[in-house]
């Protein structure tokens, strides 16, 4: 397996607005030294509530957002030392779809233009060239040639997203970061979009980082997961471990909070494993681990001293108690 | 017994520029006393059209109920003359909408709105509806209630003012309590802990409850019964045991397919191609023939199929009635 992705010691700052005219600028630490690899033609997911970092991760991992510190070699090369003149030369590698396919699209531009404009933008090939290529587009990601001189308000939310991911396809890239591509969807739209990712990640050789909190999308998309609380990764393992032997309160927490359908109100279920309350703010982060205080199994030692990533079988968790 | 909420063969529509569109064709729904009737189905099938025409909030002009009845304990709502709607509002009809934010007026304070209510459907001074405000936000998990009356929808996260919201609609103890997607803008963890409120509430309270969702997991955790729509019909309709075990129907069946689940992996997903079809473009036979696999009778195209008990519960489809399915 080649590596394409490697983030190590990922940190995120931002600046807040100072409390007095001589105080020190006060920081807010979004993501706090992560670290986790992506190979070529695999998928990961990144899963946890909102304000856990997730997007922030991926942001800085592709220079959209300044990162404060730490690395991202992306095919051997670090990401974040490039100038601004070669990391724009690498743009075309990286690709993005995001959540809402309705605010992502230019309401005023036709389909084919928008799917056409990164061509354009980073001047790949003649004029014929990239109106052969959004066409071919079209089709590979099941769209009509005759729908090409549309307006995207004519298009349903499934459909606008599949215009999203022509668009992320055009420079050929090899990474494409998806953030929560489904989640303004209808179930029954989910699955399709959800179908013709698997099929391009396949056809295509793509390597996703996708960002969800939906567990079962995860689940079916992305061969590894890592979960995030509070801008770190408390646990990161296979899918197949993390679903069926979750090692950290959080992860079992979310497992045990997703709807499912082995679950009847009419059995009286009980849910085993309820979460009050909500995330600490990152302001103020506690001293010790970020989940102690709505965690079922926590000590002391968890409220003293931030667990640190260690390997536990297949899985990294940070956790004092796992399992 | 005779239903708590009953809704007969209603039918609404609305003036649009493709002419008068059928937004709701002739659908009926009931539910019981301290039931959870689960309504189902995808965006524009008419579930929250449902939830706004038994509340009197469906928009007139350019919406009509043009048939039907809605009866609340045996009180016909529709015709009802708007003083006693505005009563039964908040009083024994209470609604929570999807997004909670747009839902709560940003200029008050939570515990005023929730006083709000209560002075509004009660007659108890404005500082007894407050302290009765803060045994409401303490009843829906609200830690430091007392103190958190006292904030402005802002400075509460998103699982906390749907918490507000619950509490404002449970004030004047409702009978039923109409949930429209209460969790879609909200995370897994806290759409668990609103579940399992909305339980709670349900067992404290008695009321009934109508969920609205897209979601056949939802259903699962939380349904009693379950009508499922489409196009503006209600195509299936039965305990959720039933519902979710036999589906009949092939949308429901597809709806239920669907989900990625936490258990399984397989690679291909079942879909249900295309999408619900605009109202104006409906023809004579079934809404769902074009999505559908089995739509290989000529009725599909040329009959609405009628909502008939095959067995198991009652459905509309053609298929089902030939009993090939």
């Amino acid at each position: 397996m080649t590596r394409l992705l490697e983030v190590r010691d990922l940190t995120v700052q931002f600046a807040l607005p100072r409390p007095g005219l001589f105080a020190p600028k006060p920081y807010l630490e979004a993501v706090r030294s992560v670290s986790f690899s992506l190979e070529k033609g695999r998928a990961l997911g990144i899963v946890g509530e909102s304000g856990s970092g997730k997007t922030t991760t991926a942001m800085a991992a592709i220079r959209l957002t300044a990162a404060s510190g730490g690395q991202v070699l992306f095919e051997g090369s670090d990401l974040l030392k490039l100038s601004d003149e070669e990391m724009r030369r690498r743009r075309r590698d990286v690709a993005l779809i995001f959540q809402d396919p309705y605010s992502s699209l230019n309401p005023r531009a036709r389909v084919t233009d928008i799917v056409r404009e990164p061509m354009d933008l980073m001047g790949i090939g003649t004029r014929e060239e990239r109106q052969a290529r959004v066409v071919e587009l079209f089709e590979l990601v099941g769209l009509r040639p005759d729908q090409l001189n549309l307006f995207p308000h004519q298009f349903s939310g499934g459909q606008r997203q599949r215009i999203s991911i022509a668009r992320a396809l055009t420079t050929n890239p090899r990474l494409l970061v998806c953030d929560e591509p489904v989640s303004a969807l209808d179930v029954a739209i989910q699955a399709q979009i959800l179908n013709l990712l698997d099929r391009l990640k396949a056809e295509l050789g793509l390597s996703y980082l996708f960002i969800s909190h939906d567990l079962g999308v995860v689940r079916h998309i992305c061969e590894d997961v890592a979960v995030m609380y509070l801008g770190k990764i408390v646990e990161a393992a296979p899918c197949e471990a993390l679903f069926d032997a979750p090692q950290h309160p959080y992860t079992q927490a979310l497992l045990s909070a997703a709807p499912s359908l082995a679950r009847r109100k009419s059995k009286g279920y009980v849910r085993p494993l309820k979460l009050t309350g909500d995330p600490p703010s990152p302001l103020n982060p506690p001293k010790g681990c970020a989940f102690a205080e709505r965690c079922p199994k926590a000590q002391d030692l968890c409220r003293q001293t931030q667990p640190e990533l260690s390997v536990r079988g297949a899985t990294h968790v940070a956790c004092h108690f796992p399992g | 017994m005779a239903p708590l909420l009953c809704i007969e063969k209603l039918r609404v529509t609305f003036r649009t520029r493709y002419g008068e569109v059928t937004a709701l064709d002739s659908i009926s729904m009931h539910v019981n006393e301290g039931e959870t009737l689960g309504v189902v189905g995808e965006s524009g099938c008419g579930k929250s059209i449902t939830a706004l025409a038994t509340m009197g909030l469906i928009p007139s002009p350019p919406g009509r109920i043009a048939d039907g009845s809605i009866q609340l304990a045996g009180e016909e709502l529709i015709g009802a003359n708007s003083a006693r709607l505005r009563k039964l509002r908040g009083g024994d009809i209470a609604m929570i909408f999807q997004e909670p934010m747009t839902s709560l007026n940003p200029v008050f304070t939570v515990g005023d709105q929730i006083a709000e209510a209560i002075t509004l459907h009660q007659n108890v001074s404005a500082d007894r509806a407050f302290t009765d405000a803060v045994a409401l936000l303490d009843r829906v998990g609200i830690p430091s209630p007392d103190r958190r009356a006292r904030d402005y929808p802002h400075q509460l996260s998103g699982g906390m003012r749907q918490r507000v919201m619950i509490a404002m609609a449970v004030s004047c103890r409702p009978k039923v309590l109409i949930a429209d997607e209460p969790t879609t803008a909200l995370d897994v963890t806290v759409q668990a802990q609103i579940f399992d409120l909305l339980n709670e509430i349900q067992r404290d309270f008695g009321a009934a409850i109508i969920l609205i969702t897209h979601d056949m997991g939802a259903i699962s955790e939380m349904a009693d019964r379950v009508a499922v729509m489409y196009a503006g019909r209600v195509i299936e309709e039965g305990s959720a045991d039933s519902i979710l075990d036999q589906p009949q129907h092939p949308y429901a069946r597809g709806l239920i397919d669907c989900i990625p689940t936490l258990g399984r992996a397989e690679r291909t997903l079942k879909e249900i191609p295309g999408v619900v079809p605009p109202l104006h473009l409906l023809g004579a036979g079934c809404a769902f023939a074009e999505r559908c696999a089995f739509n290989d009778r000529a009725r599909c195209t040329t009959e609405k199929p009628r909502l008939i008990d095959h067995g198991h519960h009652p459905a509309a489809c053609h298929g089902v009635e030939e009993s090939r399915l």
